[in-house]
This record gives structure tokens, sequence and C-alpha cells, in this order.
């Protein structure tokens, strides 16, 4: 038997209150279960409000409404959309490969669902708390790319294979540049839990690591964001889906659900991936002190997870707004950009954060 | 129940494992190899080794497996002519032979030599081991694993460059031609 009942117990006061009803066993089984509905809830929800805030951002940028029919200010438009996915007739081309078909959309949902599990939205608002997190992060994150691979194999369309060949090609790439920060990230925080990382930056606002080396952790910061890019496969890096050349790279053969489990799987991961960024660079769930007297106070009594969702959402703006902005970079450019530049640059960047911890000058 | 639990993670890896070296398509293969990680790490996180459970998916599942599907799907006709070559009744036979007489050497071996890891006590015994001393184990100068995490790290980073090179030497003879 194991020492304990629970090897990752919930530790805030709904955990406790199902711990003081229920026996031990039970009690594990019924706070896994609350945590997984909870965490599926969010999950769906965050998929129709982030695709209602794509459309309007680029609405906005490019001098338009976006969506305004469906409910005030088009807010129910995200839901009209998701009942038309599930009621579309899922087209499977012939001599596809029914199994691999099915199961490549479920992938990247997957991925975004389990990193969420153990993202410290608040102090106690975490569902569980490995010590390893950095590592079951990256870990996790490779079920994308393979959604991905086998949904460009299992289509049995020449565009399809492009497709995944190139955005696993990309996504492998740059998946060394994001390793390497993170590494960045748990040698300045002492620790590999996401939880620790976030306790580690506490104070005021030039505690958070995105201030607290003077110039490397900023560059860090923007390196993460150009590498998490390249990772989500939004444009300017979206040669993987690529409309104008590849009619949609791996999605092109998937309709209905498949194709809108596709699309969720993409928003939610640019969420998890600014939850990531929060996280490291920003203070998690910390609220912005700037070390005034009476402005501190005031700040301080906001909730932690508004404060960390409040900064999640502005990464997801300035993902969008990368996407709006930058012109979609060719393949070579691509590779270029990864193995010549950020790869060197990120070896001298934690080679330089190495020295600064060990001269005692950060943290 | 965490007994319970074990069946049912060692028999999915039971049949995950023979799927992926038994299922005709090279792809279904990999998937199965992929679930059979994913039950392996289950089983390392009952035993409370995090780290091994953690590293295990990282290494396994998000980068050889990827490598793996990659080179799968850079194979030419895998769709057209995925069948594995026929193997005959007699060699099936021999292969069933083969591994009972493995499963009756392993059962003989542990039933006469009893060894500390099969006690009963030996359930408590195994201290999880956090990652932090997993670390300063592998980098400590004085009791610790430096010298051949070093020699590991030249070791791949000979082959990374012996890479480069042979890539390289390719090109420029395409280059000519």
């Amino acid at each position: 038997m194991m020492p304990s009942a629970e090897l990752y117990p919930v530790n805030n006061f709904i955990g406790d209150a199902v711990r003081s009803l229920f026996p031990p066993h039970v009690a594990a089984v019924i706070n896994g279960l609350i945590a997984l509905l909870s965490l599926m809830a969010l999950v769906g929800s965050l998929g129709a409000v982030l695709i209602y805030l794509e459309r309007k951002v680029s609405a906005h940028f490019q001098l338009r409404f976006g969506p305004m029919r469906v409910g005030p200010h088009g807010l129910l438009q995200a839901l009209a959309d998701g009942i038309k996915a599930i009621f579309k007739e899922i087209l499977k081309p012939e001599g596809a490969d029914t199994f691999i078909f099915f199961l490549a959309p479920l992938l990247p949902v997957s991925a975004a669902f389990l990193i969420l599990a153990i993202i410290p939205f608040d102090h106690h608002l975490q569902v569980a708390d490995p010590a390893g997190g950095v590592l079951y992060v990256l870990g996790v994150s490779g079920l994308s790319v393979l959604g991905i691979l086998l949904a460009g194999w299992a289509s049995n369309n020449k565009y399809s294979l492009l497709g995944a060949m190139r955005s696993g090609a990309q996504m492998v790439s740059f998946e060394i540049s994001l390793a390497l920060l993170m590494l960045l990230i748990v040698m300045l925080s002492g620790t590999a839990s996401l939880r620790g990382i976030v306790l580690a930056q506490q104070g005021t606002i030039f505690d958070w690591w995105i201030f607290k080396l003077p110039f490397l952790g900023i560059l860090a910061f923007i390196m993460y964001l150009v590498a998490s890019t390249a990772e989500l496969n939004r444009t300017p890096f979206d040669i993987a889906e690529a409309e104008s050349e590849l009619t949609g790279g791996f999605a092109t053969e998937y309709s209905g659900i498949g194709f809108a489990m596709f699309f969720l799987g993409e928003f939610v991961n640019m969420f998890v991936s600014s939850c990531l960024v929060t996280t490291f660079f920003l203070g998690g769930f910390h609220a912005p002190l700037f070390g005034l007297p009476v402005i501190d106070p005031i700040l301080s009594l906001i909730p932690g997870f508004i404060c960390f969702f409040a900064k999640a959402f502005l990464i997801v703006f300035l993902y969008m707004w990368f996407r709006w902005t930058f012109p979609r970079v060719r393949v070579d450019q691509l590779m270029y950009l990864e193995w010549r530049i950020m790869l060197p640059a990120n070896l001298l960047l934690l080679m330089l954060a190495g020295l600064f911890v060990a001269q005692g000058w950060a943290g | 129940m965490s007994n319970f639990l074990f069946y049912i993670l060692a028999s999915a890896i039971v049949i995950l494992s023979l799927l992926a070296v038994s299922l005709p398509n090279l792809l279904h293969g990999a998937i199965a190899l992929v679930g059979s990680f994913f039950a392996t790490a289950a089983i390392y996180i009952l035993l409370q080794l995090e780290f091994v459970a953690l590293a295990q998916i990282a290494l396994y599942v998000g980068g050889i497996v990827v490598f793996m599907l990659m080179i799968i799907l850079l194979t030419n006709d895998l769709g057209v002519d995925d069948r594995l070559s026929r193997v005959s009744a007699g060699r099936q036979a021999s292969k069933v032979l083969i591994v009972l007489g493995l499963l009756g050497a392993l059962l003989v071996f542990f039933k006469s030599n009893s060894s500390p890891l099969l006690a009963e006590s030996a359930q408590h015994a195994a201290a999880p081991v956090s990652i932090d001393a997993i670390g300063i184990r592998l980098l400590s100068t004085s009791n610790g694993f430096i010298v051949p995490f070093e020699v590991l790290s030249l070791l791949l980073l000979a082959a990374l460059i012996g890479a480069v090179v042979l890539s390289r030497r390719e090109n420029k003879k395409e280059d000519q031609q």
C-alpha cells in the first residue's frame, strides 16, 4: 500500500472539506474528480473566450467590428460556431487510417488539459504540484507534436503530410530553446516545481524574473515569447498551416468536430503557454507591487487568481498582436532563426545567468 | 487499491508492448509504444519515483517517439504494403516455447534465490527520491557521478559533431554534381 492516500493532495478549503466528510480513500477519488471536472470546465469556457477574443482583436487591428450579430457585441458567436461544428458531418478521406484519423485531434487538447493541471492559478488553486513540474511540462507538450504528426499522416493527403513534417521539425527545434530557457528559470529559482518558481519571485515587481536580472531577464522573456510562438504554430511561424501554400496543412482534411478539436487545442495551448510565461517571468499569482507606501496595500488586496488571469491574458493579447502584425516567415528562415541565432544566444544567456547565480547577484 | 492499480497498469504494459511489436502497421505500433511508455511512467509514479516517471515521459514520449514517427512518416509506401512478412506456424510455436522457457527460468531463479527486493518489508524500504537529491548526487564532486556525467556529455557532443560533419560532406558532393 502507498503511505498516503493521495500522492498530490488538494490543499485548499474544498479539499479539506471533502477530506473531513469522507474516509481518506473515497476523499482522494472525489477530490480528483472535482479537480478534473473544474479543469474540463476551464478548457471548455477558455476555448470560447479565446476564439471570441482572437476574432475581436483581429477585427480591431483591421479597423472592423468583428462578430456583432449573435448576442450583445457578438458574445455568443463562439457558442453558435461550436454548435455548428458539432452538427457538421465528419468527412474521412478515402484511404485514411480511421483509428489515427480520429485519435489525432484529441492529442493537442489533452496536452493542454494535462499542463493546466499543474499551473498554480493561486496560492492553493492548483490540481497537483509535482517537484519536477518543468520536466512534466516539457514531456507532456510532446503530445501536441504527436497529434499534429499523426493527423498529417492519417489524412492521406500531400498537403497534410507536408504541413505535419514542417510543424514537427519546427516544434522539435524550438522545444530545445524553450527547454534551455526553462532551465534558466529553474536555475534562478532553485526549484523545478511551478509553485516553487512562483514563490521564489515573491516581493515587488522588481523581484519577478523578468526584471530581476539586469537585461538578462527581459532578454530571456523575449526569447521565450518567440520560441513559444513557434512552438504554438502561430503566425509569424505558422508555416505548418500556411493557408496560402498548404490549404490548411495538417488540418486540411478535417471537418466538423475534428477540426474544432484542433482549433480548440491550438487556442487552449496558447493560453497554457501564456500561463507558463506568467509563472516563469511575471511572478504568477503575485500582485504587481511597486514598493510604494499607499498603493501597495490596495494592490495586495486583489485575489491572486485575478492577478494571474490578468497577466496571462496580457500575454495572450501579445500573441494575438504578433499574429496580426508580422508576415509569415519561410521554412529556411525559421530553421536559421532557431539553430543559428536562438540556440547559441540561449546557451550564452544560460552561462551568463549561471555566472550571476554563482556570484550571488541574483535571487 | 494500489495493488489493483498495479495489475491494471502491468497488464496494459504487457498488452501494449505486444501490440507495439506485432501490429502490421508501423504507425499503430508506435502509438501502442507511446501507450506502454505512459503506463510505465504511471508505475514509476506508484513507486513514488517521480523524477524517473517524468524523465520517461519527457525523453521517450516527447523525444524518441516523435523522432521515430518522423522517420516512419518519411518512409515510402507505408500505407500501401504494411503487412509484415508472414511467419510459419513452426516458427510461431518456437517463439512461444522460447518465451515460456524464459518465464520458467525466471520463476525458478526467483524461487531459489530470495532477493531482498522481493521481501514484504521492501515495499516500505525504498524512500521517495527527490529531484534535488538526484541533481546534487549527479553533480557533486565528492560522492557523486560528476565524472560519468561529463564523460557522457563529451560522448554526446562527439556524436553531435559527427552528425554535423557527415551531413556537411554529403551536401558538398551534391553541390559538385
